[in-house]
């Protein structure tokens, strides 16, 4: 089994500014040696622990999803060091990666029920990764309806504007994009993410709910949900931490008796509610 | 007299006073020493009743700096409704130091706690006689006189406590609680007013005199056990950064290992940024969980900085560390020349 | 295999045989204080001593170590792997408290879906030559962990100290291929077998320190956020010296080393500490464990409730270093007073 701690050497082939402001950009890399891609058998929701060697490395959920051949895609917020280091960085330069980690978007038990994927701001790095998954050719009769809320502060922030259009043309999947308040050229909705999800009341019945975001957000937007008789198994959460290793040895990232880098980072709200208050 | 009889008279006072002061609710708690598990070794203890007045104690045991607890204060010592209690510190001669020093630097208000001065006569030098005893367990440890005895399963060993107390306390000079008129406290016997310390820093001529290259080898030495726990960052009172520059990363100014170069970076920019505020408690030494003791460039640090500025640490709280502040007068040969 | 003699005069003949083989690490004098080191000569080593004060786990697990190294070619990067880790070495002198934390770490790194390559490899070449404790001290509490002075099970080789000599026994085959090469070890007399078996009695027998961690780790369970947390973290300084020197602690930090201008560097690891506060402070100012009381917590939930829910075993090998380390006295056993304190207490009220 090759070494965890090695990372495999990919190269940046694009970085995309996604957000007015350009501090969140897009690295789109591919594998230096072909079979490491083809052993890259990743799902929705799993992250890796990407570097540029030398400057430092970080966990950074896997935006991309397993169905775009070729690729894959990071999105990166410039916060501290190591990120502001992917944001410096040029095509052609050498990016390690370390993954597939974490255990992902539960994608066999979802089969069969109806997603409700609710994204707030920057957090919809491994949302993209999901929809695009489910609504591939090769998987989209697997899974019930899917509704998309996705809210942002303002029009500038919102992520993946390309895929979102191509979502709202179709009519197999539900799109509600919202921003907090009101902008000139914005025709969609207004409101924060809670009252959406609210107004949209979408049903319990063989449903599970993703919800990706800010604290505050994640809290409101629950709340609505159990009002409307969500029980709290099926309501999913990615956790961020700060890791490490992301493999499970180096300790940093426990909750109670559980490491977010192996036993999540998505955990039911139902397993969050046993877990000490410590993330 | 023996020290036996003198550290029992002193808490006979001390714990008069703590009784007192309870009583009269000068204070709200009281931070002292109690009997530790270990042979070696005290307990710091709170207590905010007059019945556990009488676990505190007063022996050469208590090495703990007790005005580590007060940056930042710990709970018990915060009332939800009261806010910032008033707090009642067992002070020998360098904790009320470390206390007036942390005031001077805005960490405490001294309204806010009573300085309990005691006389110390210096504490036992406990790495100094584990290594003497060597690979055999202590089991006892006494005071008979002026020597600490040291009992095992099988030995007896007798130790004069001039010679094996802490290097720290050899030269202390505040051996009576330093009697701050600005600062609200009580004495456990008597105190003295120090304006000033008089000071020759005879304890590290031998020091002074080696050469660069020995002093070198004597350092590298000394540090090459260094496990980068940082237990003597945390156990200074005075070190109170929220962020050290240790762990700073941007930039980062070194390396985390235990390779030399990082090591001793490490400690001779800590000892540097303790210039002027150090206050010789000897904690950081205690704490270590291998040994080391650099304190002999803490002392070398104190004496440049009463030459140059005239200054000793934790005497007076509404001057001003000379690193923090500057005087018209401040000698500045290295930059200047004279007219 | 049957037991063999082995005489304290003859050490140094153990060694010098075996050193050409193996890297010899023993418990050896370093500033005052036992280390286990590598040593050059027999005359290094300790064998008399009470335990060392950094646990010999550094020999496998090292404050500091590369992952790997690395330099720029422009923008290629060429990574160059370790390439030490398959010597062979001895840890010789072993208390069993330690050997048996090789046991700990060994399943920790192995467990899971990732393997931790590094410490695996060298722990597979390294045999653990181990000894009985003769006079255990206060602060030692192997046998309420499941341990014992004289326990054998996690090492290679095993002595017992019978005075000028020591009884030797191959516990694993990789103990019984090491003896095996010294062939002029005399054979012990049923009497040395005896003898060591007598010891190991007196030994066991002389522990004052002694809980029940079943309980202690049913009460952990049950009380998470129970106010006596707030008591047993009250005098902690936050100084770390307890991780430091634990066994079975294995956190880490993963720092990239960059030498701009030659292009190249390392990743290493090096030990970091659940009780410092920046442990789990995140870029965004977010901190899981801001207070004292919730990283002193952690430490005990971590060895006492999380492993044995997650490996079926204590995380601790009651060693007692960190009884003897902690500078305010805040020591284990006082922690596990108070922590039991609140079962009785909870059954004083059904009682009445």
């Amino acid at each position: 089994m090759p070494n965890p701690y090695i990372p495999m050497l990919t190269r940046v082939k694009s970085i995309i500014s996604e957000n007015e402001v350009r501090d969140i950009k897009t690295l789109e890399l591919e594998f230096q040696k072909k079979e490491e891609y083809k052993a890259f058998d990743y799902i929705p929701g799993q992250f890796a622990e990407i570097s540029i060697i030398g400057k430092g490395e970080c966990p950074i959920g896997i935006a991309s999803s397993p169905t775009e051949e070729g690729t894959i895609k990071f999105t990166i917020k410039k916060m501290g060091t190591v990120t502001s280091s992917f944001h410096n960085s040029d095509i052609g330069d050498t990016i390690g990666v370390r993954g597939p980690l974490g255990n992902g978007w539960p994608m066999e038990e979802l089969k069969g029920q109806n997603i409700v994927v609710i994204g707030g701001g920057f957090a919809f790095s491994t949302l993209r990764s999901l929809v695009l998954y489910i609504l591939d050719d090769k998987h989209r009769k697997d899974y019930g309806d899917i509704t998309v809320i996705y809210g942002n502060r303002d029009s500038g922030e919102v992520l993946y504007r390309d895929v979102l259009e191509e979502w709202e043309k179709r009519d197999d999947i539900n799109v509600v994009l919202t921003i907090d308040r009101e902008e000139e050229s914005w025709t969609r909705k207004v409101g924060f993410v809670a009252a959406v999800v609210k107004e949209v009341a979408p049903s319990p019945d063989n449903a599970v709910a993703i919800i990706c975001g800010p604290p505050i957000m994640i809290r409101t937007a629950v709340d609505e949900l159990v009002k409307i008789g969500w029980k709290d198994e099926k309501i999913l959460n990615s956790l961020e931490m700060r890791m490490k290793c992301g493999i499970g040895k180096c300790g940093r990232c426990n909750i109670g008796e559980k490491f977010v880098c192996i036993d999540g980072p998505v955990f039911s709200l139902a397993e969050l509610k046993k877990m000490p208050n410590e993330y | 007299m023996g020290l036996e009889t003198e550290n029992k008279d002193i808490e006979t006072n001390l714990r008069e006073i703590a009784r007192g002061l309870l009583k009269d609710k000068k204070v709200d708690v009281i931070i002292g020493y109690m009997e530790g598990t270990l042979p070696m070794l005290s307990q710091p203890i709170i207590i905010d009743s007059e019945e556990d007045v009488e676990k505190l104690i007063w022996n050469n045991l208590c090495y703990v700096n007790l005005a580590k607890y007060l940056v930042p204060r710990v709970p018990k010592f915060v009332d939800s409704e009261k806010g910032n209690l008033t707090v009642g510190v067992v002070s020998k001669g360098c904790v009320g130091r470390a206390l007036i020093h942390l005031a001077s630097e805005n960490k405490i208000k001294l309204d806010e706690i009573k300085i309990i001065g005691i006389p110390c006569n210096g504490v036992v030098n406990r790495q100094r006689i584990e290594m003497e005893i060597g690979e055999k367990e202590i089991l006892e440890v006494s005071v008979s006189g002026n020597n600490v005895i040291v009992k095992g399963k099988d030995f007896e060993k007798e130790f004069p406590f001039d010679e094996y107390m802490n290097d720290l306390c050899k030269t202390c000079k505040i051996r009576k609680p330093p009697l701050v008129s600005k600062a609200p406290d009580l004495c456990v016997g008597e105190c003295e007013e120090y304006s000033n310390i008089v000071d020759d820093f005879s304890d590290i001529a031998e020091f002074e005199a080696l050469t660069p290259e020995e002093k070198w080898n004597q350092i590298t030495e000394e540090l090459s056990v260094c496990t980068r726990c940082y237990a003597c960052r945390e156990a200074c009172p005075m070190c109170y950064c929220n962020l050290c520059f240790v762990d700073q990363n941007k930039p980062v100014w070194f390396g985390k290992t235990t390779d030399l170069p990082d090591v001793f970076v490490y400690h001779l920019i800590r000892a540097m940024h303790m210039a002027g505020r150090c206050v010789a408690c000897g904690a950081c030494s205690l704490v270590c969980p291998v040994g080391i003791d650099l304190n002999k460039i803490n002392r070398k640090l104190e004496k440049i900085v009463k030459e140059r500025f005239n200054f000793t640490s934790g005497l007076d709280p509404d001057v001003l560390p000379p690193m923090v502040d500057f005087k018209m007068e401040d000698a500045q040969e290295f930059m200047l020349e004279e007219d | 295999m049957a037991e063999k003699l082995l005489k304290k005069d003859d050490i140094g003949k153990f060694y010098s045989e075996l050193e050409k083989e193996y890297k010899f690490y023993a418990p050896t004098k370093v500033k005052g204080n036992i280390a286990f080191k590598k040593i050059s000569n027999a005359e290094e080593i300790e064998l008399d001593y009470l335990n060392s004060k950094v646990p010999p786990k550094d020999v496998l697990f090292p404050q500091k170590e590369t992952i790997f190294e690395y330099r720029y070619e422009g923008k290629e990067v060429i990574i160059e792997e370790r390439k030490d880790l398959e010597d062979k070495l001895i840890i010789f002198g072993v208390r069993p408290c330690d050997a048996y934390s090789f046991k700990l770490l060994e399943d920790f790194f192995a467990s899971g879906d990732f393997q931790d390559d590094i410490f695996l490899k060298k722990r597979e070449n390294a045999t653990i030559i181990g000894i009985g404790c003769n006079s255990p001290r206060q602060s030692c509490f192997c046998t309420s962990v499941g341990g014992h002075p004289f326990q054998k099970e996690s090492t290679d080789v095993f002595l017992s100290d019978l005075g000028d000599t020591y009884l030797v026994e191959a516990i694993s085959e990789k103990g019984e291929n090491l003896l095996k090469k010294l062939s002029w070890l005399a054979d012990a007399k049923k009497a040395d077998v005896e003898k060591s078996k007598e010891l190991a009695k007196l030994a066991e027998e002389s522990f004052t320190t002694k809980f029940d961690f079943d309980l202690v780790t049913k009460v952990l369970d049950e009380n998470f956020e129970h106010p006596v947390w707030q008591e047993i973290s009250e005098s902690c300084i936050g100084c770390s010296s307890c991780t430091f020197l634990c066994p079975t602690c294995t956190c880490f930090d993963v720092i990239d080393e960059n030498d701009e201008y030659n292009n190249r560097g390392r990743r290493i690891r090096i030990w970091d500490t659940c009780q410092s506060c920046l442990y789990t402070l995140e870029t965004s100012g977010h901190n899981p464990r801001p207070a004292k009381i919730q990283r002193c917590r952690n430490r005990i939930m971590h060895k006492f409730s999380y492993y044995p829910s997650n490996y079926d075993c204590l995380g601790c090998v009651g060693c007692g270093r960190c009884i003897t380390a902690c500078p305010v006295n805040n020591e284990l056993r006082l922690i596990i007073d108070k922590i039991l304190e609140i079962q009785e207490k909870s059954g004083e009220k059904v009682s009445a």
